[in-house]
């Protein structure tokens, strides 16, 4: 009986792995397919916009995060990777921050350095009027990038189920 | 008053028109553009444009190729062109052609002034100024804060002190006001530009008017159709857009009230000129408002040169060669991010 369950709980373990294999492939592609049109609309922007204009110019070299990867420990014990908004982790400081900022909004117009609760859209970096192309580059790296926390996440399982799952079963 | 044109042009322009004719033959051809198409790198890009006019001139370029590299080479090309022009050019030809860089020289104003913003180094940006728009006072550009500092200090003896009447003011320079700033001093450098050729007469008023009346409407349509989905306001909007083409008051009132794309067809729906342009936005070569306007360009600058004795030859070559550099930076793009989808759609000339 126990070697027909250490069977069937085998079996299951095969079919996960190869299931996660195949969504890692699709999200592959998936990841693939939008950052190539990511730059392809980068370069539709160039075409409008000239090619000094969409280039490391308009960037600096030290940038704000925008997301951040969170890692978080699953039920199995496994690492669970996401890609988040980075504004969203620290709600704590937020608070006294914002209360200051209220007390800022008076008379007195000096122009103090704002706290970053509203972080800037690097699409501004390009000027204020860009082409439709640089917003669908925009969008498209976006969608790239939680698949890419997706994709990380898979592999931590796949790799698990190789190295660790198998030989114990085995034995 | 007679047209004298014929008579006397070629007195003092006859040479440089005849020069700009032999330059414009030189321009790639359809057979040229297939070859391009066909490379597969960009080493194989380089080769085959050493065949046509453009020769040797990536040679002093050290490996890698990038597409930037082949961009900044042919624009020095055309610089030495559109220089060598210019010192053989008397009045009123001289006046022309300061008119046609400053254009260049507002780009790379804002340009300069936006790497400030992103603390970049000067040197950094100089280098990627675009060579036709070069004046001696570019280097001062990132000190100014304001717009009344920029005017004031730096571009006070520059040509394009005129234009600057309408934007004169005490914000400090951020993305949003750089942007208008940009838009403002384009719209009267047009403006100023419409009224040089207007009092000309001739037959380059009768070539070049039309011409700018298109960059104005052009100009209107690409401001209201990327201000949607940002912080611009319409009233905002309504003072960039040039007053010298055919939109002018009525359009230009309706546009400023467009809060779709839809809106600004049908907005475009009333001029003659204007209806195929946008009717032949999307369909199945999912072609974008400005590939329409820039074929249109072509087209008009293509015509420019069955007229002679007029200066809007110069202004067409320089807008051909500039449509040229364009569909050989795309080309090359498609070839170096290996995606042929696409490589297709730039505009042939000749």
């Amino acid at each position: 009986m126990a070697a027909r369950d250490v069977r069937t709980e085998l079996d299951s373990l095969i079919l996960q792995l190869l299931a996660d294999l195949e969504e890692l492939e699709a999200k592959r592609a998936a990841l693939n397919g939008r950052v190539e049109e990511g730059w392809l609309s980068l370069a539709q922007a160039r075409y409008a916009m000239g090619v000094k204009s969409v280039g490391p110019l308009q960037y600096a070299s030290r940038m704000e995060p925008q997301v951040c990867v969170c890692a978080s420990e699953a039920p199995d014990g496994l690492q669970n990777l996401r890609v988040v908004r980075a504004g969203a982790q620290i709600p704590e400081e937020v608070g006294p921050r914002e209360a200051a900022l209220r007390r800022r909004k008076g008379p007195t117009k000096t122009p103090e350095p704002e706290s970053t609760t509203a972080p800037q859209d690097p699409l501004n970096w390009f000027g204020i009027l860009v082409p439709h192309s640089l917003r669908q580059a925009q969008a498209s790296f976006r969608d790239g990038l939680q698949l890419a926390g997706d994709i990380a996440t898979l592999q931590i399982r796949i790799s698990w189920g190789q190295r660790i799952c198998f030989p114990n079963f085995l034995q | 008053m007679l047209e004298s044109a014929e008579l006397y042009f070629n007195v003092d322009h006859g040479y440089l028109e005849g020069l700009v004719r032999g330059c414009k033959a030189s321009l790639l051809t359809q057979q040229d553009y297939l070859n391009l198409v066909q490379c597969e790198t960009l080493e194989d890009l380089k080769i085959h444009l050493q065949t046509t006019d453009y020769g040797n001139f990536l040679n002093n370029q050290t490996n890698p190729l990038t597409v930037s590299k082949i961009d900044t080479e042919m624009r020095q090309k055309l610089c030495r062109e559109f220089d060598y022009f210019r010192n053989h050019s008397l009045e009123p030809l001289s006046t022309f052609f300061t008119y046609m860089t400053c254009s260049y020289m507002i780009d790379n104003v804002i340009l300069l002034m936006n790497g400030a913003l992103q603390k970049k180094s000067v040197k950094e940006i100089l280098v990627k100024c675009h060579p036709l728009g070069r004046f001696t006072e570019m280097e001062a550009v990132n000190i100014a804060e304001t717009t009344s500092d920029l005017f004031n200090a730096v571009l006070v003896e520059t040509p394009l002190a005129p234009f600057f009447q309408d934007c004169m003011s005490e914000n400090t320079l951020d993305e949003l006001n750089i942007e208008l700033l940009r838009n403002k001093l384009y719209k009267s450098y047009l403006e100023a530009f419409y009224k040089f050729c207007k009092n000309h007469g001739d037959v380059t008023a009768e070539i070049m008017c039309p011409i700018l009346e298109f960059e104005a409407d052009r100009r209107a349509f690409i401001i209201t159709l990327n201000s949607f989905g940002t912080e611009l306001s319409k009233e905002d909007r309504e003072t960039l857009y040039p007053t010298c083409g055919k939109l002018y008051p009525e359009g230009l009132r309706l546009l400023a009230q467009a809060e779709d794309f839809d809106q600004m067809k049908r907005v475009a729906e009333h001029y003659g000129v204007y209806k195929p342009l946008f009717d032949a936005v999307g369909g199945s070569g999912g072609k974008t408002l400005e590939d329409v306007f820039y074929e249109r360009e072509v087209q008009m600058n293509v015509l420019a040169f069955n007229r002679q004795f007029h200066y809007g030859v110069f202004y067409a070559y320089v807008k051909l060669k500039e449509q040229e550099m364009r569909n050989i930076v795309w080309i090359a793009e498609c070839i170096s991010q290996r995606h042929r989808t696409k490589i297709n759609s730039y505009i042939p000339i000749l």
